[in-house]
């Protein structure tokens, strides 16, 4: 591990905002305050902590409807998130998107996006432009075991192939495509890198719940990537905490399932353990940062609660630039 | 075999529920060509002349020269061709008078209250299958315009018959002959305004104009130069009143003057007029209407101010402004004042509406609106219709009073004479020559008393005598 | 001035703005041509040839040859522009559009909005649309009636190589997202074109010809159609004023409405089936805000409502032609 104290703080405080943000959201939403479906990303912070801490705000990233987790690891406004989910006139979208669709261009994320698998072909797109660019830039499109049997995903890397776009194909496996278990709906649902392969690409697979092996693996990855080699895609084998959507009763879960998924698969435990004992960092220096993260979600929920609604005249703004 | 049409009393104007066939222009058995004149038509207010749409042959004169017939009735019968008697007796006899052909949605009469019907009903040539492919409402309308359906292509899925399809087929051939003929051009002759963005009717009317759109700014949709900017470039049209002195316009106004002349000769002879009379100082108000039209730059003629005063002594004293219909008298709330204009056609009195909430320059625009219109012989029924009380002023001739006849079914007529410089004693005793207009009410004594009408003259001179009281408070 | 057949046209101001502007790049099948064959690159220089040479003169990274994805095609227009280029994706067929749909109508439309006004999405996608080549049902139909009812979508159809040139400019220029539609009948079809660099402003109708009897609203292929209605029309003296809407959205209302208020009477000439098409949405709208100046109902000259079939009897009975826009316009006449 090559990370510094700094380096090693920011990750865990990424992900631990994440973790804070979503859990505090499941609270929220159980009071009937937000409107419309959100998802939430919770359980899956490594993965996007650890694929986005290699990125800067001219790489870009392409998200999916579960997409909170991808918006704060790049690096998009906490509060500005919250006030955009809770449908507010200051929201990072003035309340027109909604939890689904979260963008911040300036910051390299190119939206979340409701249509499973929509968000490969764009990738693709803003990995073409990183190419006429020449400055080595990157563009990732995240999908998971439900997206990559999206047709838009096959011919998303096809044409990544044979155009030699930068483009990063990443496949969350949280084992649960809305309602459904890959192993039914996806062929191949034990290698779904595999089909990244299939179309001529170089696939890496990790440990999603793992912020070092997904770290690690990535830099490999970023490396192959940025020097021009084409597209590349990595699996990451990881676990929702939460349902499909809020309000999914998830009766479709195992035994049990939920407690040990927690247990044995979270990924800010795992950090916390690996880090302490080889002496990087201590409990008291995590603990402090998650004091302040809790903090910054007290004050985001507060600040969202309050803040102004969206007017009626809103409505018909922005749908042009100029018509 | 010809196609028979019927020829049938026009309906004008929303009032109209009968007319008088004055004479027929046109001989039975006579072809006549389109714009050809037909029949004079009388109303209560004009005489009309009815032009053919297009040309044909009139096979059968129905109603007689001055007879008197509801709007709808059966007049005449037009053919595109000779008819013989087998055919017009055949037409004549499944001839349904409708409500006259006003847009078959819009001027639909209201649905009469529902009465028992006859068990037997006359079995008319034109009714229409139970099963037959058609709307209702189209099927009441065919019935009621003795339209034949069975012939008729619809226009609905699988060929249902519509209100529309009725309503087209119920009315003469359409005037499309009146468009086309000769070869026109549609040549886009201001191409070479292509250059700029504005809207092909702002550039239309540029080119009409010569107006260079180089200097106009654009306030249409997207900053384009839109038909409002175009004309405010252009200049009003020149005064296009023929110049007097020339040669005499010979307009055949013999049936409008004969309307007059009956009319006139009626009311003379059936209301029991009186006459009032009074004198008003006027230096004030014409003080007033000096400044006023200075201040406002408009041009209130010293009647406007007067309309205006009799519109508030109406208001003031109600009892005159009224109509008398038979035995019941109808009292107005609001003033609707005719005044009288001389005109080439003869003398008009339009209404100028709700007079006591028009401030004296309305007055003077609408007056002269209406004048211009009378002028052009374009006063419609509308303009002509109403109004309890006419002004009639006579003083531009320098006529110092007159008696005017009352024009029924209003209560009262006001004379106004010419502005006269009279020697009158002041407030102090001394002397002052004084400018004074005479005034003539004459009342139908059937509705105003004598003190009704002098409480009017009394209002009327208070009022132009503090003429500030003419303009709108507050 | 120079004459020049619209796909020259085309091809000249997708040159002309790619020379202008470094961030314009292209994508589509075949925009080369031969690619990866024996023949090479160039071996049929772009389907409709209006790509020819680009790729020699811009290269790889800006003029991208793709494999038949048009999801892929347009979502990555769409991605490269929310990354700041300024994409030309080209649909060999208006028809595929069903196959990208998606990136188009939930994608492409939606960014902007949804993004809070944060985000510009300046794609120009050029389809090329409508029948007359015994094309067959799936490669024929109109498709922009469907395409302007979407909100955050501009849609433009070129009737002459003029206006295809001002109109394409704007639109590469705009930095909405555009469909550029351009007529498979069309791209032979000569006309005068001026020189130098002008962009047409979209929302503004042309006036084809000029009349006070009837009014004629049309656009792209019928244009024409109803050019020639309206000169045979001019011999028996009844003139109409023709109107080419140009763009369906932003839609050129002041001169439809104009137009309408002087002649009393319109005619709509579309392409494409009745139901719920630009023809049937137009009348609507003169119905709705001109019904005191209409003397006689909106007549509505379109295909049937039908897929467009193959033979060239039945093409040429579903296509609206002259003689079928001069019955139109005579039966505007005839109402009473």
């Amino acid at each position: 591990m090559q990370l510094s104290r700094d380096q090693l703080l920011q990750a865990y405080r990424r992900m631990a905002t994440i973790r804070a943000f979503e859990e505090r959201l499941h609270d929220e939403i159980a009071k009937g305050e937000i409107a419309g479906f959100t998802h939430l990303y919770a359980g899956q912070e490594a993965a996007a902590v650890g694929i986005c801490e290699h990125l800067a705000d001219d790489d870009f990233i392409v998200s999916t409807h579960r997409g909170h987790g991808h918006c704060l690891a790049k690096g998009v406004d906490v509060k500005g998130m919250m006030q955009e989910i809770y449908g507010r006139a200051t929201g990072t979208c003035k309340g027109k998107g909604g939890s689904m669709h979260i963008a911040d261009v300036d910051k390299g994320m190119l939206g979340a996006n409701g249509i499973v698998g929509a968000g490969a072909p764009q990738a693709v797109g803003a990995a073409l432009s990183c190419k006429m660019d020449g400055q080595g830039k990157v563009a990732i499109a995240f999908s998971g075991d439900g997206a990559c049997n999206q047709g838009t995903t096959f011919e998303a890397m096809n044409m990544a192939v044979v155009t030699k776009a930068p483009c990063i194909f990443v496949f969350e496996n949280n084992h649960y495509s809305e309602h459904t278990g890959p192993a039914y709906a996806t062929a191949t649902s034990t290698d779904i890198a595999g089909r990244a392969e299939a179309f001529g690409m170089k696939a890496w697979r990790a440990n999603g719940c793992d912020f070092f092996d997904t770290y690690d693996t990535m830099r490999e990855l970023l490396d192959y990537v940025r020097a021009g080699n084409g597209p590349a895609a990595i699996e990451l084998d990881t676990e929702r905490f939460y349902g499909h959507f809020e309000g999914d009763p998830q009766r479709y879960r195992g035994e049990g399932e939920l407690d040990r998924i927690r247990a044995e698969r979270d990924c800010l435990l795992a950090f916390r353990k690996k880090v302490t004992e080889a002496k990087l960092l201590e409990d008291g220096d995590l603990d402090a940062v998650d004091a302040e993260t809790s903090a910054l979600i007290d004050a985001a929920v507060d600040e969202a609660r309050t803040a102004p609604p969206p007017t009626p005249d809103m409505v018909l703004q922005d749908v042009y630039i100029s018509y | 075999m010809a196609a028979l049409k019927p020829f049938a009393m026009p309906k004008w104007g929303i009032e109209m529920t009968e007319g008088t066939v004055a004479e027929w222009m046109v001989q039975e058995g006579a072809a006549y060509e389109k714009g050809a004149l037909l029949t004079l038509i009388e109303t209560d207010k004009i005489t009309n002349e009815v032009e053919a749409e297009s040309p044909g042959i009139l096979v059968r004169i129905v109603a007689g020269a001055g007879e008197t017939l509801p709007v709808g009735a059966l007049l005449a019968v037009m053919a595109d061709g000779p008819a013989d008697a087998t055919e017009i007796e055949a037409f004549l006899a499944t001839f349904k008078p409708a409500d006259a052909l006003g847009s078959a949605g819009r001027d639909a009469p209201k649905p009469a209250a529902p009465e028992a019907k006859p068990v037997a009903a006359a079995p008319a040539a034109s009714s229409i299958p139970a099963d037959a492919n058609i709307s209702p409402a189209a099927r009441k309308l065919a019935e009621e315009r003795g339209v034949d359906v069975a012939g008729l292509a619809g226009s609905g899925k699988s060929g249902r018959i519509s209100l529309q399809d009725v309503d087209q087929a119920s009315r003469p051939a359409a005037a499309a002959a009146a468009i086309g003929g000769t070869p026109v051009s549609v040549a886009v002759d201001f191409a070479v305004l292509d250059g700029f963005y504005a809207s092909p009717l702002a550039k239309r009317i540029a080119h009409q104009n010569g107006i260079d759109l180089a200097g106009v700014t654009g306030t249409g949709p997207r900053g384009r130069i839109s038909k409002a900017d175009v004309l405010a470039k252009v200049q009003p049209a020149a005064n296009s009143n023929a110049p007097a002195g020339a040669a005499p316009r010979v307009v055949p106004m013999d049936k409008v003057r004969k309307v007059i002349a009956r009319r006139l000769t009626e009311a003379k002879q059936s209301i029991p007029h009186f006459y009032l009379r009074a004198e008003a100082k006027v230096d004030a108000l014409i003080e007033m209407r000096r400044q006023a039209n200075l201040f406002l730059g408009g041009k209130a003629s010293i009647n406007d101010f007067l309309v205006r005063a009799v519109a508030l002594a109406l208001i003031e004293v109600p009892d005159c402004n009224v109509q008398v219909h038979g035995d019941a008298i109808h009292y107005f709330s609001t003033a609707d004042v005719s005044v009288a204009m001389a005109t080439d056609r003869g003398l008009v009195t339009p209404v100028v509406r709700g007079a006591e909430r028009l401030a004296p320059h309305d007055i003077a625009r609408a007056s002269k609106a209406l004048l211009a219109k009378a002028q052009a012989g374009r006063l419609s029924y509308e303009d002509m219709d109403g109004g309890s009380f006419t002004v009639s002023n006579l003083g531009m001739f320098g006529i110092d009073e007159f008696d005017a006849i009352i024009n029924p079914p209003q209560g009262a007529i006001l004379a106004v004479g010419t502005t006269r410089r009279v020697w009158g004693e002041q407030a102090d005793g001394s002397g002052a020559f004084e400018s004074r207009i005479a005034f003539t009410l004459s009342c139908d004594h059937r509705a105003i008393d004598g003190a009704v009408g002098a409480r009017f003259l009394a209002a009327l001179k208070a009022l132009i005598e503090a003429p500030e009281r003419l303009f709108p408070q507050g | 001035m120079a004459q020049m057949m619209m796909r020259e046209a085309i091809l000249e101001t997708i040159r002309a703005e790619m020379r202008r502007d470094p961030k314009v790049m292209m994508l589509g099948e075949d925009l080369v041509g031969g690619m990866g064959t024996a023949g090479g690159p160039e071996a049929i220089g772009g389907i409709w040839s209006t790509s020819t040479g680009l790729w020699e003169e811009f290269g790889s990274n800006r003029v991208v040859d793709t494999p038949i994805s048009e999801s892929a095609i347009i979502g990555s227009a769409a991605g490269a522009a929310l990354a700041g280029k300024r994409p030309i994706a080209e649909l060999m067929f208006a028809d595929f559009v069903g196959v990208c749909m998606d990136q188009i109508w939930n994608q492409i439309a939606k960014f902007r909005y949804m993004f809070g006004g944060k985000s510009k999405c300046p794609v120009t996608i050029r389809l090329v649309y409508g029948a007359g080549f015994n094309a067959a049902p799936q490669h024929s139909q109109a498709v922009y009636s469907m395409l302007t009812s979407m909100p955050g979508l501009k849609v433009v159809l070129p009737s002459t190589p003029a206006d295809a040139k001002g109109l394409l400019t704007q639109a590469i220029r705009d930095d909405d997202p555009v469909l550029f539609f351009e007529h498979k009948a069309l791209y032979g079809v000569k006309g005068e074109v001026p020189d130098g660099d002008y962009a047409i402003p979209f929302g503004h109708a042309r006036q084809v010809r000029s009349g006070e009897h009837v009014t004629i609203v049309t656009c792209g292929m019928m244009v024409s159609v109803c050019e020639r209605a309206a000169d045979s029309l001019a011999q028996e003296g009844i003139s109409c004023d023709v109107l080419d809407m140009r763009t369906t959205s932003p839609l050129d209302e002041e001169a439809i409405l104009d137009s309408v208020e002087m002649t009393g009477r319109v005619v709509l000439v579309d392409e494409s089936p009745p139901r719920c098409s630009v023809a049937s949405d137009v009348a609507a709208m003169i119905a709705n805000k001109a019904f005191a100046a209409l003397k006689a109902p909106p007549q509505l000259v379109t295909a049937p409502h039908s897929p467009v079939p193959f033979a060239r009897e039945l093409e040429s009975a579903y296509l609206p032609s002259p003689p079928k826009v001069i019955d139109a316009v005579r039966a505007a006449l005839a109402y009473r």
